[in-house]
This record gives structure tokens, sequence and C-alpha cells, in this order.
């Protein structure tokens, strides 16, 4: 190689100004709503704005984050949801990298606004998966593999029961301790006024639930909802007129492992180690565990917490489960994890999550969290998502010191 | 080198055949509701006035899209004008149809909304931009709270 | 600008109506159904149709990377990794090892089946480490598979056999 090239980047960029989050917003997640995606974008940017103090003619750009187009059955769905995302008449633009958009758009928001390029960026994203029939799930047959794996009659399920298999081979898991996360988010879901599957239940109720693809049973899983998240990113000297106490974004990375996920070893999430390391670095974060005070990490499946924890650096290879038997993640916890309810209590409108990942970290750095403010003091958070053909990290580091 | 032996015989090269199996229930959302369902019980046209800047949207929504306040639903006439109209002689899969189809816009009066819809009752030739125009709707048993309740519009 | 942020503990409140799916079979809300007739033609490119081709005379081929020295199944045409053609195709044994396992109950649509399919990850014999496949296991009892069993293929009859994954109807455990 003729030049020495330093894979990750992060502290060498020209940023342009500081981002703060000043503003979020959320529908309520449910398996079906009667609204359209674009109302319920509109209700979810609208409770943004008001929680900001601004007025959709103070938005300069819009970032709109959806997964596939064929859950809501429309092709340009980001075309189709730009009027009630506030997009009319502005720079608009839809990203997509699966079940990690729910990160992603924020990180293009950052974009947006690091670069100078916007003051104020409203980021909105929106699913409604309920639109799919004969099931949600039925989309999802059509992101395989025409050759090698159609034919097979896979489930997309199948690929997270393979992975949750490794996990538990390698590090030598029970059910049990996984268990123990599903029932964690659900009762902290409690406390979400927008929670679909809102429970207290327990690691019996979830061992005995309906098997779906084993291990994976019926209450591993986070359920299929419709729904909408808005955010609002801005520019240091308007987040001075707006607040007295924004929450900073530290650092943002995201990094994609090779489609080919069979040549991988299952146990351990690649592509969010890279995409956090991308992030720690921006952040000057060196020693996660010890440094990040909450975290929001992607559960759409109750093994996925704590897979996606030792991505993060947040426990070492293994030890997530351990963490979470010993309470360290409850609410009142050392690393409180998932403190909104996570995907499995509150629901899983894949790019919406933005609002249980994001706008939660950010409620929960601005002491704006209400009954699911963490007991903690908190300075450091971490929001991470994962998607596309499981290949995807995006990471979100927010802190309200700047 | 592989890259250089090349399957160059069409026929050693294989194609997989598929079909999307999906299908969608789209509701028509908290606006569209009331709409259809004004359509369908009375035979009534809606449209939905911004509260803040007046501007009257149709097909009626909950939001105006420019400055974001609530709108509140209005009846109109369901009468309007010709804005532009297109002569379809082909299909979604352009066969030729038997009979062509006349598609306009029609800006709604009352509203700063159109509508693309059938006009029937007339001749191609006869149709001006402009023109005024009346919607025509299935009866009241037929009606099913969607677009096609509307059968056509027809000249005033 | 408006000025002021309001002083609400978020979300203080969450809009939407939620319905069941009776709501819309009954016409308590107006809907548009629509089934679209959507066919695709995949081919299967260079790498690919050599690749079926193999599998209808009973062969598993490769490629191999001679910079990086991975033998990659399914073949390929380029290492993804060192992002260079590949130097030669070759042949991999129809045995392996099970890397990870489900137990499935449901169909492609989330609907269930009769009777539960066992999926596999294989580790072919003959390919790098790691390069797995995706494919189904048979003649074995769910309870009896383990990560690390030794499986070999067993193949459709030849005249059966047309140049696809399901050319090999199962993977079952090797004796001995």
């Amino acid at each position: 190689m003729l030049m020495e090239i330093e894979r990750i980047k992060g502290l060498n960029f020209h940023k342009k100004q500081d981002v703060a989050i000043v503003g979020a917003g959320i529908t309520t997640f449910k398996r079906r709503l009667n609204e359209t995606g674009k109302e319920l974008s509109y209700y979810a940017v609208k409770q943004a704005l008001e929680e900001a103090g601004l007025g959709i003619e103070d938005i300069e750009m819009v970032v709109m984050g959806s997964a596939p187009d064929a859950f809501d059955g429309l092709h340009m769905k980001g075309e189709y949801l730009l009027d009630g995302s506030g997009g009319s008449d502005r720079p608009y633009m839809r990203v997509f990298v699966g079940g990690g958009t729910g990160v992603f758009a924020p990180i293009a928001g950052y974009w947006h606004v690091a670069s100078g390029l916007a003051d104020v960026c409203l980021v909105v994203c929106e699913e409604k998966m309920s639109s799919c029939h004969p099931h949600p799930q039925s989309a999802f047959k059509y992101i395989w593999d025409p050759i090698l794996d159609r034919p097979l009659q896979p489930n997309l399920i199948w690929i997270f029961a393979l992975e949750m298999r490794r996990y538990m081979h390698v590090n030598n898991i029970k059910h049990e301790d996984i268990a123990l996360v599903s029932v964690k988010n659900k009762a902290n879901a409690l406390d979400h006024p927008a929670a679909q599957l809102a429970e207290r239940i327990t690691v019996e109720d979830v061992l005995n639930s309906e098997p779906m693809a084993l291990p994976v049973r019926r209450l591993d899983v986070s359920p299929p909802s419709d729904g909408a998240s808005a955010l609002i990113m801005v520019a240091p000297h308007i987040a001075r007129q707006l607040t007295d106490d924004p929450v900073w974004v530290a650092g943002v990375g995201w990094a994609l492992d090779t489609t080919w996920w069979t040549n991988r070893d299952l146990y351990f999430p690649r592509y969010v180690a890279e995409a956090a390391r991308m992030a720690y670095k921006m952040a000057h974060i060196t020693e996660p565990r010890k440094e990040i005070d909450v975290a929001e990490p992607y559960d759409p499946f109750d093994y996925k917490e704590l897979h996606h924890m030792e991505g993060l650096g947040l426990a070492r290879k293994g030890e997530a489960p351990i963490l979470t038997r010993e309470g360290v993640t409850a609410r009142d916890g050392d690393l409180p994890t998932c403190p909104s309810g996570g995907l499995l209590g509150v629901g899983n409108p894949i790019a919406a999550t933005m609002g249980v990942k994001v706008a939660e970290l950010y409620w929960q750095l601005a002491y704006r969290a209400g009954k699911r403010q963490v007991a903690k003091e908190v300075t450091r958070g971490v929001a991470q998502a994962w998607g596309d053909l499981m290949q995807v990290g995006t990471v979100v580091v927010l802190s309200n010191k700047r | 080198m592989v890259f250089n032996e090349k399957i160059v015989d069409a026929g050693e090269l294989k194609h997989i055949e598929g079909k999307i199996e999906l299908y969608w229930i789209y509701t028509s959302g908290e606006a569209g509701d009331r709409f259809f369902k004004a359509l369908k019980d009375e035979g009534k046209f809606l449209a939905a006035k911004c509260t803040c800047c007046g501007k009257t949207y149709f097909p009626p929504r909950i939001y105006c899209e420019y400055d974001f306040s609530e709108t509140e639903f209005v009846e109109i006439s369901g009468e309007g004008c010709v804005r532009a109209f297109a002569v379809a002689t082909l299909d979604n899969n352009e066969e030729s149809l038997k009979n062509p189809e006349i598609y306009a816009i029609i800006d709604m009066d009352g509203t700063d909304g159109c509508i693309i819809h059938l006009l029937g009752e007339m001749d191609a030739e006869d149709i001006r931009v402009g023109m005024k125009v009346k919607p025509v709707l299935k009866s009241k048993e037929e009606r099913e709270g969607r677009i096609t309740d509307i059968l056509y519009f027809k000249p005033v | 600008m408006a000025v002021g942020k309001k002083d609400i503990s978020c979300p203080p409140y969450v809009k939407g109506r939620e319905i069941k799916a009776e709501d819309i079979k009954e016409g308590k809300v107006t809907y548009w159904e629509h089934h679209p007739d959507i066919r695709y033609s995949f081919t299967a490119g260079q790498a690919i149709s050599r690749f079926l081709k193999g599998l209808k005379e009973g062969k598993l081929l490769a490629t191999k990377c001679d910079h990086c020295g991975r033998i990659m199944f399914p073949p390929r045409m380029f290492c993804e990794l060192c992002f260079r053609p590949v130097d030669e195709w070759c042949e991999v044994k129809d045995t392996g090892v099970v890397e990870t396992f489900s137990v499935s109950y449901i169909d492609p649509d989330a609907k269930p089946l009769e009777e539960p399919v066992i999926v596999a990850v294989i580790s072919v014999d003959g390919a790098s480490p790691k390069m797995g496949f995706m494919h189904i296991l048979g003649e074995v009892d769910p309870d009896d598979v383990y990560i690390g069993m030794k499986v070999k293929a067993v193949w459709k009859s030849e005249s059966e056999r047309e140049g696809s994954v399901t050319d090999i109807k199962y993977w079952k455990p090797l004796e001995g």
C-alpha cells in the first residue's frame, strides 16, 4: 500500500460546530395504528418542536429515517412521508441501514449540523409495519439471497436463533440468564406511555413461551409495531437561546461487516465494536464501562442487549449476563441499560426505535425522563442500533457536558 | 486467472425466477377515515382548513404541511374545474384499452387542493381546461369508503 | 425564531389510535387492499452459475484467493477482503461441522410448521475455517444435535437434481 491510512476516523476531522439535541418526540407504539405514516410523523415532529420551543419555520433541513419500503408497501417512502415530516420546501433526505436506521438517522442529522450546512436540523423516523401482509415478517423473505437462501424457506428469526445459540455456546450462557433481559425491559416499559408490551413477567414465562426458532421463544422477541419519533439537533448558538441544559452529541460511529454472514463467527458483534471504537474515539472515551453512565443498546431480542453491551465494550465477552443477573443494568444499578423498556417492552417499529434509543438517552441526560429517570447521576450515555443483514452497527454517544 | 475464464455460453448462466408474495392493507388514517366515511355514509365531500394560515387541503389532512398547525374539517360541494386531462389508451400492463379512459386533475372548489379522477359522460374532443365538473357517486348501498366510490366527474 | 422551551418531562403524551385486525375486517375503519403482481428474474452471475452447475453434478465448488489463501465457499469471483479477482476453482467435501443450529417452528410468514425444521450453519470441510453454509439437518432428533457435530450431505438422486441448493436434501450426522 502506498499510504498508511488510519482506518478508524473520529479524531482528525474538521467540524464546523458542536451539535446539541434540544427536543424529541415519540408516538405511541402499537401493533396496528389507524394513522397513516405521514400522520404519525406529524405527531412526533409536533411534540419535538413543542419541547424545543421551535416552530416548523425554524427548521432548516430534515433527515428522514425509515426501513424497508416493503413494510409500508410504498416505494420512495421518504418522498411519501415528506409533508408529514416537515420536509416541504427544504433540503430533505432519507437514510437507511435496515434496523440500524434509528441511530443512523441522528448520525446523518449530526453531519448536517456539525458541517455547518444547517444550524437547525429535524430528524424524523417512521415505520408502519402493519400494512404488510400476510405478516410483517413476510417482508423479510426478500432480504435473503434469492439463490442460496430463499429455496430453503427461511424465516428471518433463523439468523437470530443461530446467532443466539452460538453466543450461548461460546460464552457458556444459559437461556435463564438471557431471559432476565426480557423480564427487566418489559418491566421498565411499564413507565413508558408509548409502550406496547409492558408487563411483569418471570424468567419461567420466557422459557415456557411458544417456541419460534429455538432457542428463540415468543417472549425473547420484540413485537412488530407502528410508530414514529423525532429529534431536533441544533448548533451551539441556537441551543443557548433555547435552553440552559442541552444535551451534546459527543461522538458518532458506524460500521458494516461482510454480507456473507455465515462467514463470521456470530458470537461477537464486530460491527458494533468497530462503530463504538469510532464513536468513543471522537468522544475521548477510553474506558467505556467506567465512563458511560447509561446505555440504550439495541434489544430486538433479549440476547441482543447482552451481545451489544459486549460489542460496545460495556462488558467483557460473556460478562453481560453476569452484570444483568447482579442488577448492574437495572434502572437503579451502576450501568442502567435500556431504562426506556427498549424494543422488547416499548415495541419495535424498526427505524422509529430512535424514540427509545437516542431520544431516551437525550431525556435521561436532560433529567427529563420522568418516572423512567435512572437513579444515578448521569453525564454520558451511549445508544446503539443494529440492522441490515445483521451486519451494521450504529453508535451515538451523548453527554450533558460540552 | 479465474477472472478470465468467464462463462460465455448463455445457456450455462443460471437465473432464478420468483414472485413477491406480499400484499398490503392501507388504513386511510385519521383524516382519510373522516373523509371516506362522510363520502360513504352521506355522499358529502370534506376538506381540511388550516387554523393558522387558512390554506384548505383536499383531500383533507390533520395537519398543515407548511406551518404544522392543526386543521379543521369543512364541507365542500365536490365540484371543481379541470386543470389538465389525459386520454389513456393503454392499461397498466400496456395492453390496449377498448374504451379509452379520460383522466383529469380537478381543482376542487373552495379548496387549494385537487384530485386525480376519471371524466365521464363526455367525449375527449369536448373537454376544455377550466371546464366545470361535478362528481357522480355510486349508489349508497354500493359505496365502500374508497376513492372508487366516485365513479367519475361529469360536466355541470 | 420562537423562543422559550416549554417545561415538559418527556414524553408527556403520546398520540396514535390503536386498532385491531377485526376493525379492518369488519369495516370499522376505511382501508384499501392491494395485491400487486410483482415478479423477479434474478441472474446468478458467473460464480454462482458455476456453483449451481456443480451441485447438479453432485460437487461442491469453491474459489481460492492466492493473496490471503482463503478457500471461499460458496464461491465468489472476487475476494472481498483483498478486493482482487480469485485465482482458482477447487472442490470442497460434502462433509462438515455444525457451527450453530436452531429448531424452527415457523415458516417464512411466521405461520406454525407442522413439523419443526432444524437449520444449521455448517463449516464445510476443505473450505477455510468459518466458511459457514446455511442448510437443513435431517435424520436426527432435534435433541441430539450439538455444536461441533460432524455431518454429511444427503443428495437428491442425479435425475432429480436441478442445479439448486435444494439438490442437497439435508445434512445428516456422520456415523463413526
